[in-house]
Protein backbone atom coordinates (compact mmCIF):
# COMPACT_ATOMS: atom_id res chain seq x y z
CA UNK A 1 0.00 0.00 0.00
CA UNK A 2 2.76 2.43 0.96
CA UNK A 3 4.65 1.42 -2.01
CA UNK A 4 1.87 1.60 -4.40
CA UNK A 5 1.23 5.31 -2.95
CA UNK A 6 5.18 6.09 -3.09
CA UNK A 7 4.89 5.18 -6.76
CA UNK A 8 1.79 7.89 -7.21
CA UNK A 9 4.13 10.48 -6.31
CA UNK A 10 6.86 9.61 -7.79
CA UNK A 11 5.68 8.67 -11.11
CA UNK A 12 3.02 11.41 -11.34
CA UNK A 13 5.75 14.55 -10.61
CA UNK A 14 7.17 16.33 -13.81
CA UNK A 15 5.17 14.66 -15.51
CA UNK A 16 1.80 15.71 -17.79
CA UNK A 17 -1.28 15.12 -15.67
CA UNK A 18 -4.99 16.28 -16.55
CA UNK A 19 -8.53 16.82 -14.63
CA UNK A 20 -9.56 13.74 -12.40
CA UNK A 21 -5.92 12.43 -11.45
CA UNK A 22 -5.35 11.33 -7.90
CA UNK A 23 -2.09 12.14 -7.31
CA UNK A 24 -1.82 11.66 -3.46
CA UNK A 25 -3.36 9.87 -0.83
CA UNK A 26 -3.27 11.66 2.23
CA UNK A 27 -4.03 8.79 4.34
CA UNK A 28 -1.29 6.30 3.95
CA UNK A 29 1.21 9.65 3.86
CA UNK A 30 2.81 10.66 7.79
CA UNK A 31 1.81 13.49 9.13
CA UNK A 32 2.97 16.59 7.54
CA UNK A 33 1.72 19.79 6.19
CA UNK A 34 1.60 20.11 2.13
CA UNK A 35 1.13 23.01 0.67
CA UNK A 36 -0.74 22.80 -2.65
CA UNK A 37 -0.40 25.37 -5.25
CA UNK A 38 -2.69 26.54 -8.30
CA UNK A 39 -4.60 23.25 -10.22
CA UNK A 40 -4.88 20.75 -7.44
CA UNK A 41 -7.54 20.27 -5.01
CA UNK A 42 -8.48 18.45 -1.78
CA UNK A 43 -11.22 15.75 -1.83
CA UNK A 44 -11.39 14.23 1.97
CA UNK A 45 -8.11 12.08 1.64
CA UNK A 46 -7.12 11.92 -1.65
CA UNK A 47 -5.59 15.56 -3.70
CA UNK A 48 -6.61 15.50 -6.91
CA UNK A 49 -5.57 17.88 -10.10
CA UNK A 50 -8.29 20.05 -11.45
CA UNK A 51 -6.30 21.98 -13.72
CA UNK A 52 -4.29 20.08 -17.05
CA UNK A 53 -0.61 20.69 -17.12
CA UNK A 54 2.57 19.23 -15.31
CA UNK A 55 2.88 18.58 -11.84
CA UNK A 56 5.36 20.37 -9.97
CA UNK A 57 7.03 19.61 -6.76
CA UNK A 58 9.36 21.82 -4.97
CA UNK A 59 10.90 21.06 -0.95
CA UNK A 60 9.78 20.51 1.23
CA UNK A 61 5.81 20.41 0.62
CA UNK A 62 4.62 22.21 -2.07
CA UNK A 63 2.68 20.64 -4.86
CA UNK A 64 1.35 22.94 -8.17
CA UNK A 65 0.50 22.26 -11.57
CA UNK A 66 2.13 24.81 -13.88
CA UNK A 67 -0.04 25.10 -17.15
CA UNK A 68 0.05 27.69 -19.59
CA UNK A 69 -2.96 29.01 -21.55
CA UNK A 70 -4.23 31.92 -23.80
CA UNK A 71 -7.22 32.80 -20.84
CA UNK A 72 -5.50 34.51 -17.39
CA UNK A 73 -6.66 33.89 -14.37
CA UNK A 74 -5.83 36.76 -11.99
CA UNK A 75 -3.87 36.28 -8.82
CA UNK A 76 -2.71 38.79 -6.37
CA UNK A 77 0.54 40.07 -6.87
CA UNK A 78 1.00 39.41 -10.23
CA UNK A 79 2.45 42.09 -12.59
CA UNK A 80 0.42 42.37 -15.81
CA UNK A 81 0.03 44.84 -18.98
CA UNK A 82 -3.17 45.57 -18.90
CA UNK A 83 -5.39 47.77 -21.74
CA UNK A 84 -7.93 51.40 -20.45
CA UNK A 85 -11.61 50.35 -21.60
CA UNK A 86 -13.21 52.87 -20.48
CA UNK A 87 -13.56 54.86 -17.25
CA UNK A 88 -15.85 55.77 -14.24
CA UNK A 89 -15.77 58.04 -11.41
CA UNK A 90 -13.73 55.87 -9.20
CA UNK A 91 -12.22 53.17 -11.10
CA UNK A 92 -10.56 52.77 -14.77
CA UNK A 93 -12.07 49.80 -16.16
CA UNK A 94 -9.32 47.83 -16.99
CA UNK A 95 -9.19 44.76 -19.67
CA UNK A 96 -6.53 42.13 -18.62
CA UNK A 97 -7.12 39.06 -20.76
CA UNK A 98 -9.44 37.52 -17.54
CA UNK A 99 -12.68 36.79 -17.10
CA UNK A 100 -13.69 39.89 -15.87
CA UNK A 101 -12.85 43.62 -16.45
CA UNK A 102 -10.38 44.71 -13.74
CA UNK A 103 -11.03 48.47 -11.73
CA UNK A 104 -7.91 50.47 -11.28
CA UNK A 105 -8.92 52.88 -8.57
CA UNK A 106 -8.34 56.80 -9.30
CA UNK A 107 -5.68 57.14 -6.41
CA UNK A 108 -3.77 54.16 -7.07
CA UNK A 109 -0.99 56.36 -8.55
CA UNK A 110 2.31 57.30 -6.46
CA UNK A 111 1.23 60.81 -5.26
CA UNK A 112 -2.21 60.30 -6.42
CA UNK A 113 -5.01 63.15 -4.99
CA UNK A 114 -8.12 63.91 -6.44
CA UNK A 115 -6.89 66.69 -8.29
CA UNK A 116 -4.09 64.93 -10.43
CA UNK A 117 -6.14 62.38 -11.30
CA UNK A 118 -4.48 61.03 -14.52
CA UNK A 119 -6.65 61.15 -18.28
CA UNK A 120 -6.31 57.80 -19.78
CA UNK A 121 -8.46 57.29 -23.16
CA UNK A 122 -9.65 54.09 -24.09
CA UNK A 123 -6.72 51.39 -25.51
CA UNK A 124 -3.98 52.82 -23.54
CA UNK A 125 -1.58 50.42 -22.50
CA UNK A 126 -0.32 50.53 -18.53
CA UNK A 127 1.62 48.04 -16.59
CA UNK A 128 -0.11 47.29 -13.43
CA UNK A 129 0.35 44.82 -10.48
CA UNK A 130 -2.92 42.91 -9.01
CA UNK A 131 -4.01 43.96 -5.69
CA UNK A 132 -7.31 41.58 -5.35
CA UNK A 133 -8.17 38.95 -6.66
CA UNK A 134 -11.24 37.12 -5.60
CA UNK A 135 -13.22 34.74 -7.20
CA UNK A 136 -16.75 35.97 -8.33
CA UNK A 137 -15.52 40.04 -7.98
CA UNK A 138 -13.78 42.00 -10.14
CA UNK A 139 -10.14 42.50 -9.69
CA UNK A 140 -8.55 45.44 -8.00
CA UNK A 141 -5.19 47.05 -9.96
CA UNK A 142 -2.64 49.51 -8.48
CA UNK A 143 -0.04 51.56 -10.25
CA UNK A 144 2.33 51.31 -7.55
CA UNK A 145 4.29 48.86 -5.69
CA UNK A 146 3.44 47.82 -2.20
CA UNK A 147 5.24 50.52 -0.29
CA UNK A 148 3.32 53.14 -2.75
CA UNK A 149 6.07 54.26 -4.67
CA UNK A 150 5.78 54.02 -8.57
CA UNK A 151 8.44 51.45 -9.62
CA UNK A 152 7.90 51.29 -12.89
CA UNK A 153 3.95 50.89 -12.90
CA UNK A 154 2.02 52.94 -15.26
CA UNK A 155 1.78 53.14 -19.10
CA UNK A 156 3.56 52.60 -21.50
CA UNK A 157 4.19 54.69 -24.68
CA UNK A 158 4.78 53.58 -27.67
CA UNK A 159 6.37 50.49 -29.20
CA UNK A 160 4.31 47.23 -29.65
CA UNK A 161 2.28 44.45 -27.57
CA UNK A 162 1.51 41.54 -28.97
CA UNK A 163 -0.18 38.42 -27.01
CA UNK A 164 1.01 35.10 -25.70
CA UNK A 165 0.22 32.98 -23.95
CA UNK A 166 0.51 32.68 -20.10
CA UNK A 167 3.36 29.68 -20.03
CA UNK A 168 5.38 31.75 -22.62
CA UNK A 169 5.57 35.10 -19.94
CA UNK A 170 6.57 32.66 -17.05
CA UNK A 171 9.32 31.47 -18.80
CA UNK A 172 10.47 34.92 -20.21
CA UNK A 173 10.24 36.03 -16.90
CA UNK A 174 12.21 33.19 -15.22
CA UNK A 175 16.10 34.03 -13.44
CA UNK A 176 18.32 32.98 -14.47
CA UNK A 177 17.59 34.85 -17.64
CA UNK A 178 15.68 32.99 -20.10
CA UNK A 179 18.10 31.99 -23.16
CA UNK A 180 15.67 33.84 -26.28
CA UNK A 181 16.00 37.42 -24.04
CA UNK A 182 19.93 37.01 -23.29
CA UNK A 183 20.55 35.98 -26.73
CA UNK A 184 18.74 39.03 -28.03
CA UNK A 185 19.74 41.31 -25.74
CA UNK A 186 23.89 40.47 -26.82
CA UNK A 187 22.99 42.11 -30.50
CA UNK A 188 19.95 44.33 -30.15
CA UNK A 189 18.87 46.86 -27.51
CA UNK A 190 15.20 47.25 -26.91
CA UNK A 191 13.16 47.60 -23.96
CA UNK A 192 10.76 44.96 -22.75
CA UNK A 193 7.81 44.74 -20.65
CA UNK A 194 6.01 41.18 -19.90
CA UNK A 195 2.77 40.62 -18.41
CA UNK A 196 2.02 37.67 -16.39
CA UNK A 197 -1.18 37.49 -18.17
CA UNK A 198 0.16 36.63 -21.32
CA UNK A 199 0.45 40.20 -23.38
CA UNK A 200 4.56 41.87 -23.92
CA UNK A 201 5.61 44.66 -24.81
CA UNK A 202 8.74 45.34 -27.07
CA UNK A 203 9.96 49.05 -27.79
CA UNK A 204 13.41 49.81 -29.58
CA UNK A 205 14.74 52.64 -31.93
CA UNK A 206 13.71 50.54 -35.22
CA UNK A 207 10.99 49.20 -35.93
CA UNK A 208 12.75 46.58 -37.49
CA UNK A 209 14.15 45.57 -34.26
CA UNK A 210 11.01 45.33 -32.74
CA UNK A 211 9.65 43.16 -35.42
CA UNK A 212 12.55 40.92 -35.19
CA UNK A 213 12.22 40.67 -31.19
CA UNK A 214 8.98 40.18 -31.19
CA UNK A 215 8.94 37.16 -33.75
CA UNK A 216 12.01 35.72 -31.74
CA UNK A 217 9.98 35.53 -28.53
CA UNK A 218 6.64 34.21 -30.09
CA UNK A 219 8.88 31.21 -32.10
CA UNK A 220 10.46 30.45 -28.49
CA UNK A 221 7.77 28.42 -26.79
CA UNK A 222 8.09 25.13 -27.54
CA UNK A 223 11.87 25.00 -28.10
CA UNK A 224 14.82 24.39 -25.42
CA UNK A 225 17.54 26.85 -24.21
CA UNK A 226 19.82 25.60 -26.67
CA UNK A 227 17.10 25.78 -29.83
CA UNK A 228 16.06 29.14 -28.69
CA UNK A 229 20.06 30.13 -29.08
CA UNK A 230 20.56 28.75 -32.31
CA UNK A 231 16.66 30.45 -33.50
CA UNK A 232 18.01 33.74 -32.78
CA UNK A 233 21.55 33.35 -34.39
CA UNK A 234 19.62 32.09 -37.55
CA UNK A 235 17.41 35.34 -37.38
CA UNK A 236 20.22 37.34 -36.79
CA UNK A 237 21.95 36.23 -39.49
CA UNK A 238 19.13 36.62 -42.42
CA UNK A 239 18.68 40.48 -40.53
CA UNK A 240 22.72 40.97 -40.88
CA UNK A 241 22.59 39.67 -44.33
CA UNK A 242 19.68 41.70 -45.68
CA UNK A 243 20.38 44.77 -44.07
CA UNK B 1 -70.72 53.17 21.67
CA UNK B 2 -67.86 53.18 19.23
CA UNK B 3 -67.27 49.96 17.94
CA UNK B 4 -65.36 48.70 14.62
CA UNK B 5 -67.01 50.04 11.61
CA UNK B 6 -66.59 47.76 8.41
CA UNK B 7 -66.56 50.00 5.56
CA UNK B 8 -68.60 49.06 2.51
CA UNK B 9 -65.99 51.03 0.39
CA UNK B 10 -63.34 49.89 -1.58
CA UNK B 11 -60.49 52.19 -1.17
CA UNK B 12 -57.37 52.40 -3.90
CA UNK B 13 -53.89 53.91 -3.03
CA UNK B 14 -54.08 57.77 -2.84
CA UNK B 15 -57.79 58.01 -1.88
CA UNK B 16 -57.75 60.57 0.95
CA UNK B 17 -59.12 58.83 4.09
CA UNK B 18 -58.90 61.75 6.87
CA UNK B 19 -56.94 64.28 8.08
CA UNK B 20 -54.41 64.05 10.61
CA UNK B 21 -56.25 65.81 13.24
CA UNK B 22 -58.67 63.64 12.84
CA UNK B 23 -57.49 60.16 12.72
CA UNK B 24 -54.11 58.14 12.57
CA UNK B 25 -52.61 56.31 9.98
CA UNK B 26 -52.66 52.65 10.55
CA UNK B 27 -51.70 49.61 8.21
CA UNK B 28 -52.21 50.30 4.35
CA UNK B 29 -52.64 54.34 5.11
CA UNK B 30 -49.91 56.68 5.43
CA UNK B 31 -49.60 60.46 6.61
CA UNK B 32 -47.93 62.72 3.86
CA UNK B 33 -46.23 64.95 6.03
CA UNK B 34 -46.80 68.83 3.34
CA UNK B 35 -50.76 68.72 3.83
CA UNK B 36 -51.13 66.48 6.87
CA UNK B 37 -53.83 64.15 5.63
CA UNK B 38 -53.94 60.62 5.48
CA UNK B 39 -54.12 58.66 2.59
CA UNK B 40 -54.49 54.85 1.52
CA UNK B 41 -51.38 53.03 0.13
CA UNK B 42 -52.86 50.02 -0.70
CA UNK B 43 -56.21 48.65 -2.27
CA UNK B 44 -58.76 47.29 0.09
CA UNK B 45 -61.43 47.87 2.89
CA UNK B 46 -61.23 50.66 4.98
CA UNK B 47 -61.85 49.73 8.56
CA UNK B 48 -61.74 51.98 11.17
CA UNK B 49 -60.07 51.35 14.58
CA UNK B 50 -61.42 52.96 17.96
CA UNK B 51 -58.95 54.69 20.26
CA UNK B 52 -58.09 52.70 23.26
CA UNK B 53 -59.80 54.78 26.11
CA UNK B 54 -56.28 55.01 27.87
CA UNK B 55 -54.57 56.28 25.21
CA UNK B 56 -53.66 60.51 25.67
CA UNK B 57 -54.75 60.62 21.51
CA UNK B 58 -57.79 60.00 21.11
CA UNK B 59 -57.84 59.37 17.32
CA UNK B 60 -59.68 56.30 15.74
CA UNK B 61 -57.13 54.46 13.40
CA UNK B 62 -57.92 54.08 10.07
CA UNK B 63 -56.52 50.81 8.13
CA UNK B 64 -56.88 48.90 4.72
CA UNK B 65 -57.24 45.73 4.38
CA UNK B 66 -56.33 44.45 1.47
CA UNK B 67 -58.93 42.38 -0.39
CA UNK B 68 -56.24 39.95 -1.79
CA UNK B 69 -53.60 37.89 0.30
CA UNK B 70 -50.07 39.47 -0.45
CA UNK B 71 -46.84 37.72 0.88
CA UNK B 72 -44.44 39.61 3.65
CA UNK B 73 -42.90 42.92 2.89
CA UNK B 74 -40.07 43.60 4.34
CA UNK B 75 -40.57 46.86 7.06
CA UNK B 76 -37.90 49.05 8.89
CA UNK B 77 -36.33 46.91 11.38
CA UNK B 78 -37.91 43.44 10.46
CA UNK B 79 -35.03 40.39 10.63
CA UNK B 80 -34.76 39.37 7.04
CA UNK B 81 -33.07 36.06 5.83
CA UNK B 82 -31.43 36.70 2.34
CA UNK B 83 -28.86 34.77 -0.45
CA UNK B 84 -26.01 36.90 -1.02
CA UNK B 85 -26.01 36.96 -4.82
CA UNK B 86 -22.82 39.42 -5.39
CA UNK B 87 -19.97 40.40 -3.58
CA UNK B 88 -18.36 43.57 -4.74
CA UNK B 89 -15.36 45.59 -3.21
CA UNK B 90 -17.75 47.78 -0.75
CA UNK B 91 -20.95 46.12 -0.99
CA UNK B 92 -22.78 43.15 -1.37
CA UNK B 93 -26.17 42.58 -2.60
CA UNK B 94 -28.84 39.62 -1.28
CA UNK B 95 -32.03 38.31 -2.74
CA UNK B 96 -34.65 38.69 0.20
CA UNK B 97 -36.10 35.23 1.00
CA UNK B 98 -37.92 36.01 4.16
CA UNK B 99 -39.30 38.52 6.47
CA UNK B 100 -38.94 37.16 9.98
CA UNK B 101 -41.13 33.67 9.64
CA UNK B 102 -42.69 34.37 6.27
CA UNK B 103 -41.46 33.62 2.83
CA UNK B 104 -41.56 36.17 0.35
CA UNK B 105 -43.84 36.01 -2.93
CA UNK B 106 -41.72 38.12 -5.01
CA UNK B 107 -38.50 38.78 -5.10
CA UNK B 108 -36.89 41.51 -2.85
CA UNK B 109 -33.60 42.83 -3.39
CA UNK B 110 -31.29 43.99 -0.47
CA UNK B 111 -27.81 45.74 -0.33
CA UNK B 112 -25.42 45.20 2.85
CA UNK B 113 -22.64 48.22 2.76
CA UNK B 114 -19.16 47.74 3.54
CA UNK B 115 -20.16 50.18 6.81
CA UNK B 116 -23.18 48.10 7.71
CA UNK B 117 -21.88 44.71 7.92
CA UNK B 118 -20.43 45.03 11.36
CA UNK B 119 -20.62 47.48 14.30
CA UNK B 120 -16.81 47.86 15.07
CA UNK B 121 -13.78 48.99 12.54
CA UNK B 122 -16.22 49.48 9.54
CA UNK B 123 -14.09 51.21 7.61
CA UNK B 124 -11.50 48.18 7.45
CA UNK B 125 -14.03 45.69 6.45
CA UNK B 126 -13.10 43.16 3.28
CA UNK B 127 -16.41 42.35 1.67
CA UNK B 128 -14.83 38.92 0.37
CA UNK B 129 -13.96 38.44 4.12
CA UNK B 130 -17.20 38.72 5.58
CA UNK B 131 -19.66 37.02 2.90
CA UNK B 132 -19.43 34.75 -0.68
CA UNK B 133 -22.00 34.69 -2.91
CA UNK B 134 -24.73 31.92 -2.32
CA UNK B 135 -24.25 32.13 1.62
CA UNK B 136 -27.07 32.54 3.62
CA UNK B 137 -27.86 35.72 5.91
CA UNK B 138 -29.91 37.02 9.07
CA UNK B 139 -29.94 41.10 8.71
CA UNK B 140 -32.08 43.62 9.73
CA UNK B 141 -33.58 46.20 7.39
CA UNK B 142 -31.77 49.50 8.01
CA UNK B 143 -33.94 51.63 5.70
CA UNK B 144 -36.29 51.23 2.17
CA UNK B 145 -33.36 51.99 0.39
CA UNK B 146 -33.93 53.16 -3.22
CA UNK B 147 -36.11 52.14 -5.85
CA UNK B 148 -33.76 48.97 -6.60
CA UNK B 149 -33.12 47.54 -2.79
CA UNK B 150 -33.29 47.39 0.76
CA UNK B 151 -30.88 48.51 3.28
CA UNK B 152 -29.46 45.82 5.30
CA UNK B 153 -27.34 45.36 8.22
CA UNK B 154 -25.89 42.87 9.92
CA UNK B 155 -24.45 44.93 12.26
CA UNK B 156 -25.33 42.55 15.35
CA UNK B 157 -23.99 39.95 16.87
CA UNK B 158 -27.11 37.29 16.45
CA UNK B 159 -26.72 38.95 12.43
CA UNK B 160 -24.33 37.88 9.79
CA UNK B 161 -24.30 34.23 7.69
CA UNK B 162 -25.69 32.02 8.98
CA UNK B 163 -25.08 28.72 6.46
CA UNK B 164 -22.29 28.77 4.28
CA UNK B 165 -21.40 26.00 1.17
CA UNK B 166 -17.47 25.43 1.12
CA UNK B 167 -15.06 25.35 -1.70
CA UNK B 168 -15.19 21.75 -1.45
CA UNK B 169 -18.93 22.17 -1.29
CA UNK B 170 -20.12 21.04 2.10
CA UNK B 171 -22.04 23.32 4.53
CA UNK B 172 -19.73 24.63 7.07
CA UNK B 173 -19.72 24.51 10.60
CA UNK B 174 -19.50 28.08 12.31
CA UNK B 175 -15.96 28.47 14.84
CA UNK B 176 -15.81 31.77 15.92
CA UNK B 177 -18.01 34.66 14.82
CA UNK B 178 -14.99 35.66 12.22
CA UNK B 179 -14.34 31.49 10.96
CA UNK B 180 -16.61 28.38 9.81
CA UNK B 181 -14.73 24.95 9.21
CA UNK B 182 -15.45 22.68 6.10
CA UNK B 183 -16.23 19.05 7.89
CA UNK B 184 -14.81 17.30 4.50
CA UNK B 185 -11.47 19.23 3.89
CA UNK B 186 -10.51 21.00 7.79
CA UNK B 187 -10.01 24.48 5.67
CA UNK B 188 -11.51 27.37 7.60
CA UNK B 189 -13.11 30.13 5.72
CA UNK B 190 -14.19 33.99 7.00
CA UNK B 191 -17.40 35.12 7.03
CA UNK B 192 -18.92 37.61 9.64
CA UNK B 193 -21.04 35.02 11.13
CA UNK B 194 -23.90 35.39 13.44
CA UNK B 195 -24.46 34.13 16.59
CA UNK B 196 -27.20 31.21 16.77
CA UNK B 197 -29.05 29.90 20.00
CA UNK B 198 -28.82 31.93 23.40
Amino acid sequence: MDDRSLNLTTSFIDQIVVPGDVVLDLSSMSNQTIKLGGGLRQDCDTISVMKAGKLKFSKPNKYWVESSQKRYVPCVEDTILGTVVDSKADNFLVDIKGPTLAFLPVLAFEGGTRRNIPKYEAGTLLYVRVVKANAGMNPELSCTDASGKAAEFGVLKDGYMFETSTGLSRMLLSSPTCPVLEALGKKLSFEIAIGLNGRVWVNAASPSTVILVSNAIMNSESLSGVQQRIMVEKLMQKFQSSS
Amino acid sequence: MAMEVEGEEMVTPGEVLGKASDVKAGRGAYLAPHNKTVYASLTGRRIVIPPSPASPDQRPTVEVTGHKAYGAVPELGSVVIARVTKVMAKMASADIMCVGPKAVREKFTGIIRQQDVRATEIDKVDMHLSFRPGDIVRASVLSLGDARAYYLSTAKNELGVVSAESIAGATMVPISWTEMQCPLTGQIELRKVAKSGG
